[in-house]
């Protein structure tokens, strides 16, 4: 059995956190739209009002001298639903492709959740893509409810162009 | 009509908690809300904040007939996303019938951009319920995408037993 720790992210992360970023990303095919920077990351994640917080899975090396691999993270925020309160929100959630079936990623969705519950969350929320089966599938067995699904609702969104429109007054 | 945006304050969780019971009446899920003047005012107001707020409100004259002029509000909260970064998220949208069609509801949204972009972010999300044919109408003319449509996103939540059994060691 594969031995990984989980941690707080710190500051030095970041270069690792942007690579696993791409590779999610790669994975959804949507590797083009990331237009983070390590600079991005580290001053939203790590400033004054950090706009994330973020676990690192890691291994260790090969040998006791080796540096430890960093192979998966979550990322996520606090967010708050009017009619139930503190929800914590898994903005994004990988395990390197090498390390899955070892339960890792069951490991980090533990530590949130009980995180969650520790904060006085009354629910995680997330986001799938309905053709990705095997997470879906994750999801479902962990006894996740598909809000889209069963209530109807759509995430609907203002880009950047389209929220400058929006924010400059109308003409009188 | 005149009205006027403001930020929200802690006397405004009266109103903010009655809007709210407002639009889950609207949405069909009254029952759902659990959710206090109270946790409002401890969730919204104190040191670490977990939502902000901005009211609509209409001078005396045009007080409805129970005496509110506080007639509209819009919850939003900072999120990240790992394509754009800063993003920021509008969790509730809400005009009182008799005040629709004046340009609130735009005038709100269009504070809540405001306020995003003032904060670097660099899109707006939100949720809009498949059969709310007006808003979902509103919302696509204002320039925004379907995401659970274009990409096939489902909002999904684990809760209740759900999240205490996956925090059992």
């Amino acid at each position: 059995k594969m031995e990984y720790k989980l941690r707080k992210a710190e500051p030095k992360d970041v270069s690792d956190i942007l690579r696993l970023v791409k590779e999610l990303a790669k994975y959804e095919e949507m590797e083009s739209q990331v237009t983070l920077t390590e600079k991005d990351l580290l001053e939203d994640g790590f400033g004054e009002t950090p706009f994330y917080h973020c676990i690192i899975a890691e291994t260790p090396g090969e040998n006791s001298s080796d540096e430890p691999s960093v192979v998966g993270f979550a990322m996520y925020y606090f967010t708050y639903d009017p009619w139930v309160g503190k929800q914590l929100y898994l903005e994004e959630f990988y395990v390197m492709d090498k390390c899955r079936g070892l339960g890792i990623g069951s490991g980090i969705l533990r530590h949130l959740s009980d995180l969650a519950m520790k904060t006085r969350c009354t629910g995680m929320m997330f986001v799938v893509a309905e053709n990705n089966e095997p997470s879906v599938q994750f999801y479902k067995r962990r006894g996740a409810e598909d809000l889209s699904q069963e209530e109807g609702w759509r995430l609907f969104r203002f880009d950047k162009d389209s929220l400058v429109k929006m924010a400059t007054p109308a003409e009188e | 009509m005149d009205f006027s945006i403001r930020a929200a304050n802690v006397e405004d969780c009266k109103d903010i908690a009655r809007m709210i019971r407002e639009l889950a009446e609207y949405e069909k899920v009254a029952d759902q809300v659990k959710v206090t003047q109270k946790d409002l005012e401890q969730d919204g107001f104190s040191k670490n904040p977990f939502f902000h707020g901005i009211v609509a409100e209409v001078p005396e004259q045009h007080r409805t007939k129970e005496g509110h002029t506080k007639i509209g509000y819009a919850l939003y909260f900072y999120s990240y996303s790992s394509c754009a970064g800063r993003s920021i998220y509008m969790e509730d949208l809400y005009v009182m019938p008799e005040f629709r069609g004046k340009g609130i509801g735009k005038a709100l949204m269009s504070k809540v951009a405001q306020l995003g972009l003032a904060a670097g972010c660099n899109q707006l999300n939100f949720t809009v319920l498949d059969w709310n044919k007006s808003s979902v109408d509103f919302y696509l003319s204002q320039g925004c995408v379907d995401v659970t449509d274009k990409i096939g996103y489902h909002c999904m939540r684990c809760e209740g037993e759900a999240l205490e059994h996956l925090a059992q060691p």
